[in-house]
């Protein structure tokens, strides 16, 4: 103890480490009635984490060449001591980060958090959220398996639906005209350093503009009362809140804690959950599994497209989905937040969810 | 009711602090233990074996390299019917020799040291002889180690 004191004395005098751990953590002042639903932001940064960690590790072993990617993946699954526990928590781990996502994001609709002024961090976090998703998609056919190498042509064969430009939209996505050596190498350049590089900077700038323009506190209890903003910049407080050091620092590890359960839970009892068979044998171009689906998460993508009789008018639907998402904050401008009191958002809200699901589901069974 | 605990909240905060740190430390070290398995060097499964050449990849006067144990290491038929084997990391600082058939010797192509076919130092700075292997002759295989 006393030698830690001393570190931290001699950190302090140069850093003012104290000062600043006072203010900006024990004197961050979060609302007294915030719920559990805003520790997703903190699971979400512990994920990544763990991402970027197995993903280190991944790159010991894994081989991105065509001829050997298949067999470096077997060889760190089955002969790397522990290689098998690094894979599964990095390959499981994707898709429970895209279920943190999916839960943060509905909760900031359900919520309105968007509201408010927070234009910038609702925006900055649907990049993150489709960042999160293009790494998805690009380290889906890292390990260059049949289930990797097709899903990954079904995927990138959407954009060649866009007139005029579409051949070569597909084509420079895939480094030639079919899924080959050349798309596994540029997919494994984003997926490894383009990708991360600009998720932690848009991180760096979600998290900027939580902590400015201040937490947005939940719309729910007799206290709270829609606000009208003044025209300047305004910095949300909440005097009289609970710190978020040590307080809500508590909760967060909590959640935390359930999803590294929730994630070695599958990694240890259901392991092969997200692997169909497909995934266990190296990518043939000369033969197509049978029944080839994406990802679940992109199931409902992969089932618009089916659903109308031409693959534009559903890249344009889906299009107009994600931009009506992204500009939300900007047409929804009413200052009520309160669920209670927005009958017609909370009906759009719980009917688009179900909407997601059944075509979801229709897609996996389809 | 329990009374309440007569214990002042200092002692209290320090049994709490040993706590997290042990539980700390116990799951840093269930973390710890795989990741540390994973970056040990990777097993030498029958790296004590003795390794196989065809005696007919080793022509007189010529040179054979090969792994050996996980070095490179080369043959050599001295003679008709005589083998030689050598590690071919040159004990200066690790580089591998090369096999010079013009003057029937190895060089080292790093700092210029030179070594006999019997891995005797000739020239430059390594410190010691190549080192030797054993060889028996198996029918049409050489038998290293």
């Amino acid at each position: 103890m006393r030698v830690l004191t001393l570190i931290v004395d001699f950190v302090d005098r140069r850093l003012g480490v104290r000062e600043l751990f006072d203010k900006e953590l024990r004197g961050y002042l979060l609302p007294r009635n915030v719920n559990v639903w805003y520790t997703l932001g903190a699971v979400l940064l512990a994920l990544f984490g763990l991402q970027i960690l197995t993903g280190i590790l991944l790159l010991i072993h894994y081989v991105p060449h065509a001829d050997q990617a298949f067999a470096s993946v077997q060889r760190i699954t089955n002969e790397v001591p522990f290689g098998w526990l690094v894979r599964l928590l990095h390959a499981v781990g994707a898709n429970v980060i895209v279920i943190a996502l999916l839960l943060h994001m509905l909760s900031v609709l359900f919520m309105a958090s968007y509201k408010g002024r927070r234009e910038f961090t609702w925006l900055s976090g649907f990049g993150l959220f489709n960042l999160a998703m293009a790494l998805c998609l690009t380290g889906y056919l890292l390990p260059w398996s049949q289930l990797s190498f097709w899903a990954t042509t079904v995927a990138t064969e959407a954009p060649g639906a866009i007139p005029v430009v579409g051949d070569l939209a597909r084509e420079f996505l895939r480094g030639g005209a079919t899924v080959g050596g050349q798309t596994l190498g540029r997919f494994f350049a984003l997926h490894v350093v383009a990708l991360p590089l600009a998720l932690l900077g848009l991180i760096g700038l979600h998290l900027f503009c939580v902590k400015r323009r201040g937490i947005s506190p939940p719309p729910f209890g007799s206290d709270y009362r829609s606000q009208e903003l003044p025209a300047a910049f305004v910095h949300e407080e909440h005097r009289g809140g609970i710190p978020f050091f040590p307080n809500y620092v508590v909760k967060d590890a909590a959640v935390i804690c359930f999803f590294l359960a929730l994630l070695l839970g599958i990694v240890f009892f259901a392991p092969n959950l997200f692997f169909p068979p497909a995934a266990f044998e190296p990518a043939d171009p000369f033969v197509t599994p049978p029944r080839i689906k994406p990802e679940w998460y992109f199931l409902w993508a992969y089932q618009t497209l089916k659903i109308f009789p031409s693959e534009l008018i559903g890249l344009g639907v889906q299009g107009a989905f994600m931009t009506l998402l992204a500009l939300l904050p900007f047409l929804d401008r009413g200052p009520e937040r309160r669920p209670a009191k927005r009958p017609i958002f909370v009906t759009v809200f719980f009917l688009g969810l179900l909407v997601f699901v059944a075509i979801s589901v229709w897609g996996h069974y389809s | 009711m329990d009374a309440p605990s007569n214990l002042p909240p200092s002692r209290r905060r320090t049994f709490l602090l040993i706590l997290a740190g042990g539980l700390g430390a116990l799951l840093a070290g269930a973390a710890g233990w795989p990741l540390l398995r994973f970056l040990a060097p990777a097993s030498r499964g029958g790296a004590e074996q003795a390794v196989s050449v065809p005696r007919a990849a080793v022509a007189a006067g010529t040179a054979h390299f090969f792994q050996y144990r996980g070095k490179p290491a080369v043959a050599l038929q001295l003679q008709p019917g005589e083998y030689t084997a050598l590690s071919a990391v040159c004990t200066h600082l690790g580089c591998v020799v090369q096999w010079q058939e013009a003057t029937g010797e190895f060089l080292c192509p790093c700092h210029g040291g030179r070594f006999s076919p019997a891995g005797a130092v000739l020239a430059g700075p390594p410190p010691r002889a190549l080192e030797i292997l054993p060889v028996v002759v198996d029918g049409d295989q050489l038998r290293i180690g």
